[in-house]
């Protein structure tokens, strides 16, 4: 809150991800609980000192109905705290199947990204809600038109803070080097705190960073370190219309707290793609919880689960399912990547996921599931009165999304998928 | 021999996009870092060993001496979120890495 007192000349944050999974996407539901209280802050003290407010991935997705909500938001807060009018653009990112498979039938290829085979219209057709990944190019657009706030759909995380870097006049390649740094505000910074602000002050030759809390400072290590968080490598950063290349970017101590960066480059594409993501439905999930303290079933839980399974293929042999076993104690997290073959732990926690076409049969499966670790028949166990400790009743989650489309396709004009709008707010 | 634990200030994972997780074991200073580096013992090949996959697996492995920082990035087995995946963030999968031994 305070950061905004040293007046900067924008606001910037990102709000989404890829990260949270498919599930937000594909129901179109938001996973934040304090959006409102957060653009109420961010409102309000920027809108007090005339300070213009970027937002970007909307709503956690960057679909539709996330910008929307956030344009209703920043309305409604806009007039509660009876915020003097301001102009408010919003652009949406939200692709339409025909656009793609449009582009399927001219004989362009849908390349797929992080090892995804190129796209087919099957999956085009089988995706709940498709977006595409915006550049700088909207919010350019509008902070041409006058938005004093904006909220962008989905778009790649440089680009929010990019773009009014390039709109003042700064090179290509700083701006879209500033947006990588302080992407994750604070995380550039040391030692670890999250969601801090961090002040980003570029200049025709370097960039530099700042973080605001007084505890924290941007070392070369620290900067350095998170120029290479969350990507692939840490030398490049693809986004629409180029290629930020930082193989050879120096960093220096400017003062005790700030880092300097200097010598990004920025390679323009010969050719237009941008990133496209979709998420399928694969069915309706439950869970239950099994609990295993005998430690001769801990010793062989591989065979409770395996006697699970068969009872669950044998009762419903007729149905479409699919059923995991998280074994918690022993690879629940890392599954076939654990090294540790043979748990140490006097219990086990395992997470019985079940997902079937309805409600009530992901239900009637993922319970019985449960139940038969209850029942399970491993020979030598002394217990006789049941081989699981379990809750009380198995417990409906979201439904299962997969993302099936990770990919980019060739656009000609960087803002075909990303319609900008104007609109009035405040009193 | 060292765990890795004693000598990086920071070991981490996280996703890469949807179907890639990354690691970056970060090392206090160039002394630490040269020691990982000149002992060997963190490579594609080791990397792939330790966490039971192929090394085609390994999408990049690079040396980042300018962050005195050893990366390298695996394919997931399903992408993030997909049923049947616990680590919606990639950010646990750094686990085994802390008590890996280095001369």
């Amino acid at each position: 809150m305070a950061g905004i007192e040293t007046m900067p000349d924008y606001l910037v944050a990102d709000g989404g991800s890829s990260d949270p999974g498919p599930v937000f996407l594909g129901e179109n539901i938001m996973l934040g609980h304090f959006v409102r209280d957060e653009l109420e802050l961010f409102l309000t003290e920027t809108r007090k000192r005339g300070i213009p407010m970027i937002i970007g991935s909307a709503g956690d997705t960057g679909s539709n109905f996330g910008v929307d909500h956030f344009v209703d938001t920043l309305k409604e807060l806009a007039l509660e705290h009876r915020i003097p009018k301001f102009k408010i653009g919003y652009f949406y990112s939200e692709v339409k199947p025909e656009f793609l498979k449009a582009r399927l039938v001219a004989g362009k290829s849908l390349q797929g990204l992080g090892g995804f085979p190129d796209l087919v219209a099957e999956e085009i057709d089988s995706a709940a809600r498709i977006v595409a990944v915006a550049g700088i190019h909207p919010f350019l657009k509008l902070l041409e038109m006058g938005a004093d706030v904006i909220v962008g759909g989905r778009c790649g995380d440089i680009n929010f803070t990019a773009a009014p870097c390039i709109a003042a006049g700064f090179p290509e390649a700083l701006s879209y080097h500033m947006g990588k740094m302080i992407e994750c505000a604070s995380l550039v910074a040391e030692p670890f705190m999250g969601k801090e602000t961090i002040i980003g002050t570029i200049t025709q030759e370097d960039i530099r960073l700042t973080p605001y809390h007084p505890d924290q400072r941007c070392t070369i290590a620290s900067a350095a370190g998170h120029s290479m968080y969350e990507r692939e490598t840490p030398y490049y950063e693809h986004t629409l219309g180029g290629l930020l290349d930082m193989r050879h970017c120096t960093y220096e101590q400017h003062d005790e707290r700030t880092c300097r960066i200097t010598g990004a480059a920025w390679e323009p594409a010969s050719e237009l793609r941008v990133k496209i993501e979709g998420a399928r439905k694969v069915g309706e999930r439950y869970m239950g919880f099994v609990g295993i303290r005998d430690p001769h079933v801990v010793n062989r839980v591989d065979d409770a689960i395996d006697w699970c399974r068969a009872a669950v293929a044998k009762r419903f042999s007729n149905e479409t399912y699919e059923l995991y076993f998280h074994v918690f104690g022993r690879d629940g997290v890392l599954k076939e990547l654990e090294p540790v073959k043979q748990t140490l732990a006097h219990e086990l926690g395992i997470v019985v996921e079940g997902l079937a076409p309805t409600d009530a049969l992901a239900a009637k499966i993922t319970d019985f599931a449960v139940r038969m670790f209850f029942l399970a028949r491993i020979p030598g166990v002394k217990g006789t009165a049941g081989t699981a400790a379990t809750t009380k009743q198995t417990m409906k989650s979201s439904p299962g999304y997969i993302w099936n489309i990770n990919h980019t396709v060739p656009i000609d004009d960087p803002m075909e998928l990303f319609p900008v709008h104007i609109t009035e707010a405040g009193v | 021999m060292t765990r890795l634990n004693e000598l990086a200030s920071t070991i981490r994972s996280k996703n890469a996009g949807v179907n890639q997780v990354t690691f970056d074991i970060i090392f206090p200073d160039r002394e630490s870092y040269d020691r990982v580096i000149r002992g060997g013992s963190i490579t594609r090949n080791s990397m792939a060993r330790l966490f039971n996959i192929p090394e085609e697996r390994i999408s990049d492995f690079v040396n980042f001496d300018v962050g005195n920082a050893i990366k390298f990035t695996i394919y997931r087995s399903r992408p993030n979120g997909s049923p049947g995946d616990w680590d919606v963030l990639g950010c646990q999968q750094y686990g085994p890495l802390t008590h890996f031994d280095v001369p």
